[in-house]
């Protein structure tokens, strides 16, 4: 008798035990889950004020010229966004164009086609750039690339701004890319069914029209996913970008030879002080890329779901 | 017919593993750049010296007039050595270009090893290889400036018999102050992820009731945070943690502590996630023995289960610390970029990755000290991230 009570008695406690810890655990994972909104919240506080007469009196923003407008910062108030959005996407374009091709085939090479031991090499390699910080990438943007850039600019007997053009740019993004992709499509194609390859080949396919008709068909799904990855951190990549952007007055500017401005470079170059106009501006460029992100990737996962259906 | 197919195939399969060899080429470009331009500059003085120069002015009155002390056998053509004071000198050119006279060894007993301080009385200064001449003024008003030269300087060192103002400044331009920076950081970026990226992993995996709605927009509002880029972390550093800061501590500008709390929200995702994919590891069986032996899942959590999941946190414990060290846009804004000597946790510093934006980003970009920032930055991430590889392969195992 004595025993069952007990043991009803540590039943009891151990349920409210349970049930402090579970109260006490929510806490840190509210606290996690907020920070989103905390962005959301005050970053479009701070981004919207330029743009009230109760915030700035005269000086406030003309909003339609600041979303239309093709020039950053005309003294003392107007401000552009619309030619910095063409080259942001333009860049980021051109660059996933470079980068996507060489991730496929990079990832194709590591997954299928070579010894464990080449592949495991090859394997790590990627990993190792894709670990590399964007800072380092700058810096060797700005002394590498900028020359191989000056080089190509010979070629076509054009005139760049010390190698700091909108191709240094493109470059810097592919490479920045490129591993995030590759590791990404290597997962995907791995999953593919052994079988189905073994199908193609048994019905008379080389090794490669293997690859390429059935392999990649199969793991598209997985590899738009890496190029949705990809392109996201293209978009929102700050550091190395100002490195080499050459923050373009005016713009839009296709000419790969010429300067260009991104919604990151123009946040993070030429900060001066910590208030001011100048400075809320820039959230207001935030809410912008953050919007920019978010259209972009329901596009792109719109365009994978279209995608994974005809398969 | 069947020829021709292989042939293609043979073809496609060179150009995809040339293709492939772009990253490793990309790679080593990077290595051998980062390498060959900053191994040069990268030294213990670099290290542990000072950002800012420190500029000393002394003098020696009393009268010397023999030449006794002889030269080291370590002297370079290049150098010139005084055998009246015992010091020798070596032109050279600073970041930006002008002609300096650098003070390249003083013997131990020289005078100027240990001579009064002008500015202040009671203190002794003392001048040692590594430092820059600006200016000397000797008895009879002979003046001595950087421009004249090394050799020029040897002369007069070697003639004149005592000294009315020396001022030598040391180099700068070192990273201490940087390098301690990124370690406050590291430390106290940890202290304040860990603990919230844990438990809530544990709450997520271990005490969360399953399918219910409201835990599943927070793990949603969760996940969104790997998409958001470091700037956008960097806008809420500098719109509410600079003045939640502030508030708290008096701080005027961004600080350490506003960017360390950027930086946990930064590296929190990758902590939950990672915790969470080992808490998924361990097999229910370890959860049931507990339960069954009468702990409650409180002690079955913490006792049992955490110990489990060490490894896993430990990898994403490093790969934040990776993540630490290279982060640069957010910090730009959460803390700011003016590089300091002396480390105080409310004000502005920059850590390792914002020293060299501040370095490039300037009207001059010093590539070499860029460089040889980059060499250690590298170096720990790489170490960092093949550890990580190596951890996982132990779990896994």
């Amino acid at each position: 008798m004595g025993l069952t009570v007990t043991t009803k008695k540590i039943k009891q406690r151990n349920k409210i035990v349970d049930k402090i810890t579970q109260i006490a655990l929510l806490m840190p994972t509210i606290l996690a889950a907020s920070f989103v909104l905390l962005i959301i919240i005050f970053i479009s506080e701070r981004g919207v004020a330029p743009f009230l007469e109760s915030q700035y009196g005269d000086l406030s923003v003309d909003l339609i010229r600041f979303l239309l407008g093709n020039e950053w910062y005309i003294s003392p108030n107007v401000y552009g966004v619309f030619f910095i959005i063409i080259n942001t996407l333009y860049v980021v374009f051109l660059s996933a164009v470079i980068a996507i091709p060489i991730s496929i085939l990079t990832a194709l090479f590591i997954a299928k086609m070579t010894s464990k031991t080449i592949s495991n090499f090859f394997q790590i390699v990627i990993e190792l750039l894709a670990a590399i910080p964007s800072i380092v990438f700058g810096v060797f943007g700005l002394g590498v690339i900028t020359n191989v850039v000056k080089k190509i600019a010979a070629l076509f007997q054009m005139q760049t701004a010390g190698g700091i053009s909108t191709l240094t740019t493109i470059f810097v993004l592919a490479i920045m890319i490129m591993p995030t992709i590759t590791l990404l499509s290597i997962t995907a194609i791995k999953a593919v069914r052994k079988d189905l390859e073994q199908n193609s080949l048994a019905l008379g396919a080389t090794k490669m029209q293997t690859l390429f008709k059935i392999t990649l068909v199969d793991a598209k799904s997985g590899i738009f996913a890496g190029i949705i990855l990809g392109v996201g951190r293209s978009l929102g990549e700050a550091t190395a970008v100002s490195m080499v952007a050459g923050n373009a007055g005016t713009g839009p500017n296709f000419n790969l030879f010429g300067t260009t401005r991104t919604l990151t470079s123009t946040m993070l170059l030429g900060i001066k002080e910590t208030t001011g106009l100048d400075y809320d501006i820039r959230f207001s460029v935030g809410i912008i890329l953050v919007v920019l992100i978010i259209v972009i990737n329901l596009l792109l996962n719109f365009a994978k779901k279209k995608i994974g259906r005809f398969s | 017919m069947k020829s021709k197919r292989y042939v293609k195939d043979k073809l496609t399969q060179l150009l995809i593993s040339l293709v492939s060899l772009v990253g490793l080429i990309i790679l080593v470009a990077v290595f051998f750049y980062v390498f060959s331009n900053g191994s040069s500059l990268l030294s213990w003085n670099l290290i542990t010296g000072d950002y800012n120069s420190n500029v000393f002015n002394g003098y020696y009155s009393t009268e010397i007039t023999t030449n006794d002390f002889a030269a080291p056998s370590s002297l370079s053509d290049e150098e010139y050595f005084s055998t009246r004071w015992g010091i020798s000198f070596m032109d050279d050119e600073d970041t930006e270009g002008h002609h300096i006279i650098m003070i390249t060894y003083v013997d131990i007993d020289s005078p100027l090893a240990n001579i009064p301080d002008k500015n202040d009385e009671t203190a002794t200064i003392s001048i040692s290889s590594g430092q820059k001449l600006m200016t000397v003024r000797f008895s009879d008003n002979t003046m001595l400036l950087p421009s004249n030269g090394a050799e020029k300087a040897n002369q007069l060192f070697d003639t004149k018999t005592s000294i009315a103002d020396i001022m030598v400044s040391t180099s700068g331009k070192g990273i201490r102050g940087s390098l301690i920076t990124t370690l406050y950081l590291v430390i106290m970026t940890l202290v304040i992820a860990l603990p919230i990226g844990v438990f809530t992993a544990i709450y997520l995996h271990e005490f969360a009731p399953k399918k219910n709605k409201f835990v599943n927009v927070l793990r949603r509002l969760i996940e969104m945070l790997t998409g958001v880029p470091s700037i956008i972390f960097g806008l809420l550093g500098a719109a509410v943690f600079i003045p939640i800061v502030s508030s708290l501590t008096g701080a005027d500008t961004g600080n350490l502590i506003s960017g360390s709390l950027t930086l946990a929200v930064i590296i929190l995702p990758v902590i939950i996630s990672s915790t969470e994919e080992t808490l998924k590891t361990i097999p229910d069986e370890y959860r049931q023995a507990s339960l069954a032996l009468g702990a409650n899942r409180n002690q079955t959590t913490f006792k049992i289960i955490l110990k489990s999941a060490i490894p896993g946190i430990l990898s994403a414990v490093l790969l934040s610390v990776g993540r630490i060290i290279g982060e640069s846009a957010a910090l730009i804004y959460a803390i700011g970029t003016s590089i300091k000597d002396e480390i105080i946790i409310t004000e502005r510093s920059t850590s390792l990755a914002v020293h060299i934006w501040s370095v490039m980003s300037g009207e001059v970009p010093n590539f070499e000290l860029a460089c040889a920032i980059s060499i250690i930055i590298l170096i720990v991430v790489l170490v960092l991230n093949l550890s990580v590889k190596f951890i996982v392969r132990k779990i896994a195992y």
